[in-house]
């Protein structure tokens, strides 16, 4: 008997090294490959619409590509587009984006949801926004945007002064029956939201009840669309975009979204960043980390005990102090804009040492104060009583939905992205990615507490290498143009661990100094779509401690 | 002497004259007394509590320790606009919270306060005493019941079909420990209760440990503290409100004068859920130093058991529905029964051998 790790099953595609053979993939899909594309993360192979199904079954189930991160629909003067951006769970570097193309006249596509349920909500977004027809989706009506909305905004003849009063006559009656359960004596429709104590922010949930149960939620998002891509789309790379992402998730995670854009960007235009600068990236973004952990274990906890408590206060105490660290470093307490394009705004503030140790009283002060939520919390048996098995997401459903981040993790998934695709410092670093096999809103939880423990181990040991760094080759930016036009039709999906998952960004080029289409893949999006496999068939508390877990931020949602 | 007999007699009244303006008049002095704790708990106690549970300051600008803030606070809710919301079923939507209040006031009737000078500081003690407490606090259900399903809201719905469920469940044990204490006492006159409770259970040297119920029976005590807490609808059992999953509940549409006295109603019932646990198990206004002290050791114990309700509401999560149904079904009510029956045959069968 051999001692030696038997070895792992190459998928159809890949290498032995862990790289993709794109012709060995193209062979698999036959003729259904039409043509291929280069993007800047991966090849792009470009279908018929009517065999989107066919060629992501493939994919998924020969060459292992079970990740639908993100669909990107855009308009181009002769067609439409959408580029749906597969990965694995189990090596996010191994990418590829299947191309759909669709006329101008009439764009129907083949829907992809037979495949992945999260292409469902992105598809409907796709039609939203851009007015792409998806075929066989279950569910096609607008996302995000008001059912009345006259026009599709990021299509090329979206007319904008066209005003969008619609008369209440012609107005769709919100309370008409939208979901799919039957008009049954005994159920009961509620509409939780949009102002509601527990939703965390304006989420509407159209609920069907069969007493205290949970029959049927359908999530309605779009409150806060303020249609931050059209935004971006409108400010140039180099300085105008970077102040959005701090407004996505605007929980004190703005660094991990600016670096979402700012490695997007780099990587478009091929600017380098010097290590001084990715130190502090790092360093900062696991900050940020840990107060977004903080504020979601909080008002979690508040959704379970029902009043504000003091895990509630204890958490946002913590986080204010974070914030204070913050603070010293970018001179924002929340929208910090501290991320520029080839490095930071500026150096660690003066005097150094004194900040550091500041940061390092807290790395010192932050285990034993998570010791205490965990007395608090997780061993509390009437709050175990409330979330063991509870909001139970299978590790194959948050896969199909394409949970990521702490979601993901609590479903014993093992994927995070500063692992998985190193970015920054992080492979500098020792530090451990969490992961747990309950499946239930407990191990969410729990994930989130032991992650903060973990970016207090990175944030440490970037201090001790920020120290030790000689004075004079503290460089903070490396020399980027003042007017940066990447080349024409070049194309890049890019995602960084953001405090929910996978953020991405898809950006391309058309020649100018702004991105000819921005394209954002949030994580909270994707992981509320899984809502409904957590609630339905719980009882109502049960689904506002799985929205809880969830660990939503409206501002990304809905972007 | 009554308080009520008291005040007839100081004014030299006789029949039912007397026992009409005196019971009036003791009335008017236990609800306002009552009703002043009440002002005091809701908008400062409760805060400052709470802050003190989970580390911040609270009122602090008006008065000492900022107690002046129940004036502001008062004038605050009473000048709200109060806003009938459309299909609201009405006069029922405006009784309930009359009721919820007044029953909770009601019950104070009969509770023995300890002496004021040479009053005894009770409005009226029937033979009965026991039983009209727990009659006119379980109305309460009826005020809820009532304002859940007149609001024309979902929401209140559910909470007002959560309320029934659980005073379902919590009234049966803690009616049923009630009645252990009973067997005890023999007798449900309330002063008579208390009474009982003043022999000397065992003496250790100069200290004497009075018989107070709580002390001869702990384990009656515990399951009535905890019935009490769902019935009077505190954390871990305050699922008819539930503001992070219902709202608020039957409350949801109230605002305004309405609102007040829901709040109030919930308040003063704490007080009387503390007044009875005082009665019939702390020795009602028993307590060291002399008589006179009596309505002092009251009020301390009745605070106790609010400080109580919000200590659990800053550290216990609230329980599911289902869970609190199990609870009260298959474990209280068995402990209540188990309860009952050990003291029947303590009483029964083996005192008197």
């Amino acid at each position: 008997m051999s001692l030696e790790a038997p070895e792992p099953e190459l998928d159809v595609g890949e290498t032995p090294d862990g790289d993709l053979d794109y012709d060995e993939l193209a062979d698999l899909l036959g003729e259904h490959v039409l043509d291929r594309e280069e993007h800047v993360n991966a090849e792009g192979f470009v279908i018929r619409p009517d065999s989107v199904e066919t060629v992501l079954a493939t994919l998924k189930e020969e060459a292992g590509f079970d990740h639908l991160s993100c669909l990107t629909a855009q308009q181009y003067g002769d067609r439409y587009e959408s580029i749906y951006h597969l990965k694995k769970y189990d090596d996010p570097t191994q990418e590829l984006s299947v191309v759909v193309p669709t006329a101008s006249e009439e764009p129907v596509s083949q829907s992809a949801a037979g495949v992945f349920d999260t292409a469902i909500w992105h598809e409907r977004e796709a039609y939203d926004l851009v007015g792409i027809e998806y075929e066989d989706n279950p569910d096609l009506r607008r996302i995000l945007l008001p059912e009345t909305w006259q026009g599709h905004p990021l299509s090329n003849d979206y007319n904008q002064d066209q005003p969008q009063i619609v008369p209440l006559r012609e107005h769709a009656n919100p309370m008409e029956k939208r979901t799919q359960v039957p008009d049954r004596s005994d159920t009961m429709f509620i509409n939780i939201g949009p102002h509601h104590p527990a939703t965390h922010g304006v989420l509407h949930l159209e609920t069907v009840l069969d007493g205290e149960q949970v029959v049927d939620v359908d999530p309605d998002i779009g409150y806060l669309h303020r249609c931050e891509e059209q935004m971006c789309e409108q400010g140039t790379y180099r300085h105008q975009i970077m102040p959005y992402p701090d407004r996505w998730d605007y929980i004190s995670a703005g660094m991990l979204n600016e670096w979402s854009y700012a490695r997007a960007a780099e990587d478009l235009a091929d600017i380098d960043v010097p290590e001084y600068a990715q130190v502090i990236r790092t360093m900062a973004a696991e900050m940020s980390r840990i107060a977004a952990h903080m504020l979601a274990i909080g008002t979690f906890a508040l959704d379970i005990y029902g009043d504000f408590t003091a895990i509630f206060m204890y958490s946002i105490t913590d986080r204010e102090k974070l914030q204070n660290l913050l603070e010293d470093l970018s001179g924002q307490r929340l929208m910090f804009n501290y991320f520029r394009l080839g490095g930071v705004a500026w150096d660690l503030p003066e005097p150094r040492e004194q900040y550091f140790q500041k940061v390092r009283d807290f790395c010192e002060y932050m285990p034993g104060r998570l010791e205490e939520y965990h007395n608090l919390l997780t061993s509390n048996e009437l709050f175990q009583m409330r979330v063991l098995d509870t909001g139970i997401l299978p590790p194959e459903e948050a896969r199909s939905y394409g949970c990521t981040g702490p979601v993901a993790r609590g479903s014993g998934i093992d994927v995070d992205l500063r692992r998985d695709d190193p970015y920054g410092y992080y492979d500098e670093l020792s530090w451990d990615v969490i992961t747990d096999d309950g499946c239930d809103n407990f191990a969410r939880a729990l994930v989130r507490l032991k992650e903060m423990e973990q970016s207090a181990r990175i944030i440490e040991q970037c201090v001790d290498v920020l120290e030790d760094w000689p004075e004079d080759e503290r460089e903070i930016q490396s020399n980027v143009p003042r007017t940066l036009k990447p080349d024409h039709d070049k194309e890049i999906y890019r995602a960084v661990e953001g405090a929910k998952g996978e953020l991405g960004i898809y950006i391309r080029s058309d020649g100018t100094d702004r991105p000819g289409r921005f394209k954002i893949r949030s994580p909270a999006f994707c992981n509320l779509q899984s809502l409904e496999v957590m609630a339905e068939g719980e009882y109502i508390p049960d689904m506002v401690a799985a929205l809880g877990s969830l660990d939503i931020v409206l501002g990304e949602v809905d972007r | 002497m009554t308080l009520a007999e008291t005040i007839s007699s100081a004014l030299g009244l006789e029949g039912a004259v007397g026992q009409f303006v005196g019971g009036f008049i003791g009335a008017a002095i236990v609800g306002t007394f009552i009703l002043a704790n009440a002002a005091v708990a809701g908008p400062w106690a409760k805060r400052k509590i709470t802050a003190a549970f989970t580390d911040r300051i609270a009122v602090d600008k008006l008065g000492p320790l900022g107690i002046g803030i129940i004036i502001p606070d008062a004038v605050r809710l009473i000048s709200k606009e109060l806003i009938v919301p459309k299909g609201v079923d009405r006069p029922a939507w405006d009784i309930a919270p009359l009721i919820i209040a007044s029953s909770a006031i009601l019950g104070f009737a009969v509770i023995p306060m300890g002496q004021v000078g040479p009053v005894e500081f009770q409005l009226a003690d029937p033979e009965v005493g026991l039983a009209f407490v727990f009659a006119v606090a379980s109305i309460a259900s009826v005020g809820l019941v009532m304002a859940g399903y007149a609001s024309n809201n979902k929401y209140s719905f559910l909470g007002g079909l959560r309320a029934v469920a659980q005073n379902l469940a919590y009234e049966i044990p803690l009616i049923l420990t009630g009645i252990s204490v009973v067997i005890f006492a023999g007798s449900l006159q309330l002063s008579e209760i208390v009474a009982t409770q003043q022999q000397s259970l065992v003496e250790l040297g100069p200290v004497a440990i009075p018989a107070w119920f709580a002390i001869v029976n702990p384990f009656a005590f515990i399951l009535f503290l905890a019935a009490n807490m769902a019935e009077v609808g505190r954390n871990p059992f305050d699922i008819p409100e539930a503001p992070t999953e219902i709202v608020a509940g039957f409350q949801t549409e109230y605002s305004s004068v309405y609102f007040v006295l829901i709040y109030l109603g919930e308040f003063v019932h704490i007080f009387l859920g503390g007044a009875i646990i005082a009665t019939i198990f702390l020795g009602g206004p028993a307590g060291p130093g002399p008589a006179w002290l009596g309505l002092l050791w009251f009020l301390v114990k009745i605070w106790g058991v609010f400080l109580l309700t919000q200590w659990a509401r800053s550290a216990l999560p609230r329980v599911r529905i289902d869970q609190l149904i199990e609870i009260g079904w298959k474990g209280m009510l068995v402990l209540a029964f188990a309860n009952l029956f050990v003291t029947a045959v303590i009483v029964g069968v083996l005192a008197p051998l």
